[in-house]
């Protein structure tokens, strides 16, 4: 696994290359309108939208270039820690024998440094200063070689590969997540059940409020649901936005909400002159008497109420933005009034027409039964995403506050000795310490100033 | 005195530690340092008082609009400089990064940002909302310090020029390393973990790849990018404060420019 091609896709060169693309294309994806119709791109993107379509660019981060780099990104980090591993395990435990083994100690670059002095006699202080720092101690020898091994924080030497498992977690996480988890969106008005697809229980909507602020706005959707099995209640719960249910692998999560305009309930005043005022509550899409031998009909009811080009009706919104109901009367079959009454324009007649000089009909009230969506989602990349991050966490803490920390120090009979320092880690800083420690520089506590 | 007041006054007294942090270029000896220092310290209780009359005020946590954002901003990274300048003694730099806070104080104070308390859309309404918020801000409050510290290092002219200079370059360097090791984790966590879990809790999804939630990535990457350049290819100096300043240039897009110029869930403040 050292030859040409693994060499390159264990290589940082790779992994930095990776991080380059995978930071443009995800610019990209935030500059261009994700998961639009191919006509959107034609018609807006025009001379990229040829580019965009073959790329699946409609869906970046799904796409599979995306994903190939994702993916690329795994295998780069899992080849480049494992081939790295064995040498860190090895400097975990460095053995005597490869400590006292003929030759020089491994070299490190820019971390060595000849003593201009002996160190002989004070080796046992030596190893009292640096065992009050922290560090742990090891002297070992034989005839012509006496080595000092003093090291700290052993843990911190694995903390980039804690980073990187927590990583390769978190994207293995993510790619079972997009392959297999699966969301189901669930509208249910008060009283309804519903089985979930693809499982053996049933949910009821029990009760559903919605609270608002004094300024009309949404503070909080709340939907009593009861689980049923088998036509058994086995869990009641208040689902909120925010504090979702959780059954068997499922969470429920609460989504938003509507109400279902099909079926709203209609107050209407009808007026006429000399014959005086009357409410009728009705359905709409009923009809009804109304007495005095009228009868009503609300064939339709719209929410949000605007007129397109071509003069249709239609709901600009699911909110009752500027609620109107279509109204038909007749009295003994002939028609007195048709039109378009608003509840919050009464006085807009211009979508009306009556026989009945003066007849006067109003939308007082409406009520829609609420609905309340709930969303079942279903994720077994998730539980790989939470331990890994907790990994990933750990390990930029390892990596950045228990920095591992070397010192060797080889005396060979007849040769000043040679130290080594090794750390990953602000070499500079770490090289002033140990030179405190060793006595090599004159002031003591001179603090690690960043300026001058 | 209210919020608002003490917004003020901390505004001032962070100016005149700025004020005084320049001064001290010119002088030598500690007086200045001192006072400097103690005139941060002063602001930042002040400053703190303002949030807390906020939250106390509003019930709610102290970021869910832009003005409680950017003053929390402001305030995280005057907790950075002042950590940074207990331990590292920042001396010739704090002054720029007093620049920053004030900029910041700035467009907290502006009138173009609402003072007005937003009631909380249903999905604000979290504990995590803390958490996710006043994390990353905390860590991007010293990623910021790592900016000061590159466009620093980047406008001081190189030892070809100025032999004297390489000193505090390479101090500068440092400053922005270590300022990057302790925002990077902190944002890692705020911001993506942290994001990830509410969102899994709010939406049942961790990861919907929501503007906001990318240019959080790409923030992130970026600062991947700075320590691996760094640490392998032993990049330091020019590249690295580049990388830097990419960096923050990403986290400040993250954090202004997708509300404004892209849409998405995030889009609340
Ligand atoms: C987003 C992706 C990545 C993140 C967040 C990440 C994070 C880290 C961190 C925090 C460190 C320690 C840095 C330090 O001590 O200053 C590190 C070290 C390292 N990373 Fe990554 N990494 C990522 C991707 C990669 C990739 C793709 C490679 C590819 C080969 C890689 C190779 C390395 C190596 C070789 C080290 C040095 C290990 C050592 O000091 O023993 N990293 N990484």
């Amino acid at each position: 696994m050292t030859s040409g091609p693994w060499k390159f896709l264990a290589s940082l060169k790779l992994g930095l290359g990776l991080l380059i693309l995978i930071i443009i294309l995800s610019i990209i994806g935030t500059l261009i309108p994700q998961g639009q119709a191919p006509e959107f791109y034609r018609q807006h993107l025009r001379d990229f939208s040829g580019l965009i379509l073959a790329l699946d660019f409609d869906h970046l981060y799904r796409s599979p270039l995306f994903l190939s780099l994702i993916f690329l990104l795994l295998l780069n980090l899992l080849f480049c820690s494992w081939l790295r591993l064995p040498a860190k395990f090895r400097r975990l435990r460095i053995r005597d024998e490869s400590l006292l083994a003929s030759g020089q100690p491994p070299a490190e670059r820019r971390d060595r440094a000849r003593l201009e002095r002996w160190l002989s006699e004070d080796l046992l202080q030596l190893a009292a200063a640096f065992k009050k720092k922290g560090y742990r101690v090891r002297t070992t020898g034989n005839e012509d070689k006496k080595i000092f091994l003093a090291r700290k924080s052993r843990p911190g030497l694995f903390g980039p590969e804690l980073v990187h498992l927590g990583l390769m977690i978190i994207i293995a996480g993510g790619l079972i997540s997009a392959l297999f988890s699966q969301r189901i969106s669930v509208a249910l008005t008060e009283g309804q059940t519903e089985k979930i697809p693809g499982q053996t229980f049933s949910l009821r909507l029990d009760r559903f409020t919605t609270e608002y602020y004094p300024d009309g706005s949404v503070k909080d959707w709340k939907s009593l649901v009861s689980v049923l099995e088998n036509g058994q209640v086995k869990l009641q719960k208040t689902i909120e936005v925010n504090h979702p249910l959780k059954y068997r692998r499922l969470g429920f999560f609460q989504m938003s909400y509507g109400q279902d305009w099909d079926r709203t309930e209609l107050g209407l005043e009808i007026s006429l002159p000399g014959v005086g005022t009357r409410i009728v509550n009705l359905k709409a899409g009923e009809t009804r008497e109304a007495g005095d031998n009228l009868m009503v009909k609300a064939p339709g009811f719209i929410p949000d109420f605007a007129v397109d080009e071509a003069g249709r009706a239609f709901s600009r919104s699911p909110e009752p933005a500027n609620p109107a109901a279509m109204v038909e009367i007749m009295a003994g079959g002939n028609q007195v009034f048709v039109g378009w009454v608003f509840s919050r324009h009464p006085e807009i007649s211009r979508y009306q027409r009556s026989t009945l000089p003066g007849m006067k009909v109003n939308l007082k009230s409406f009520s829609a039964p609420p609905f309340s969506v709930l969303e079942a989602a279903y994720d077994p990349g998730a539980s790989l995403v939470w331990s890994g991050s907790l990994l990933l966490v750990l390990g930029l803490l390892i990596s950045f506050y228990l920095p591992y920390r070397e010192v060797r120090i080889c005396q060979r009979t007849g040769q000043p000795p040679l130290y080594l320092v090794y750390t990953r880690k602000n070499p500079a800083a770490f090289r002033r310490e140990v030179d405190q420690l060793l006595g090599l520089t004159g002031q003591k506590g001179s603090k690690d100033k960043t300026d001058e | 005195m209210n919020e608002f007041s003490l917004l003020l006054l901390a505004f001032i007294i962070y100016l005149l530690t700025m004020l005084t942090g320049f001064l001290f270029f010119f002088r030598t000896g500690n007086r200045m340092r001192r006072i400097s220092y103690y005139l941060g310290l002063a602001g930042f209780v002040l400053h703190s008082l303002s949030l807390v009359r906020r939250t106390v005020e509003s019930g709610q946590a102290p970021f869910t609009t832009m003005y409680e954002s950017v003053s929390f901003l402001a305030w995280s990274c005057v907790l950075a400089v002042i950590i940074f300048d207990r331990k590292f003694r920042l001396e010739k730099t704090a002054p720029y990064l007093w620049l920053v806070v004030l900029a910041l104080m700035a467009l907290a104070s502006s009138p173009a940002l609402p003072k007005t308390y937003n009631p909380l859309v249903p999905a604000l309404q979290s504990y995590w909302l803390w958490l996710h918020v006043s994390v990353t801000l905390l860590g991007e409050a010293f990623l910021a310090v790592a900016f000061v510290a590159s466009l620093l290092y980047l406008l001081t002219p190189d030892k070809s020029h100025r032999p004297a200079n390489e000193a505090r370059r390479e101090k500068l360097d440092l400053l922005a390393y270590r300022a990057v090791a302790v925002g990077f984790p902190l944002f890692t966590l705020g911001a993506l973990v942290f994001g990830m879990i509410w969102a899994s809790r709010a939406w049942g999804r961790y990861w919907g790849w929501d503007p906001k939630e990318v240019w959080s990535l790409i923030t992130w990457l970026f600062y991947a990018l700075y320590l691996h350049t760094r640490l392998v290819h032993g990049w330091k100096g020019r590249k690295s404060a580049l990388i830097a300043v990419l960096g923050f240039l990403a986290a400040l897009f993250t954090f202004f420019g997708v509300n404004y110029f892209l849409s998405g869930l995030h889009s609340y403040v």
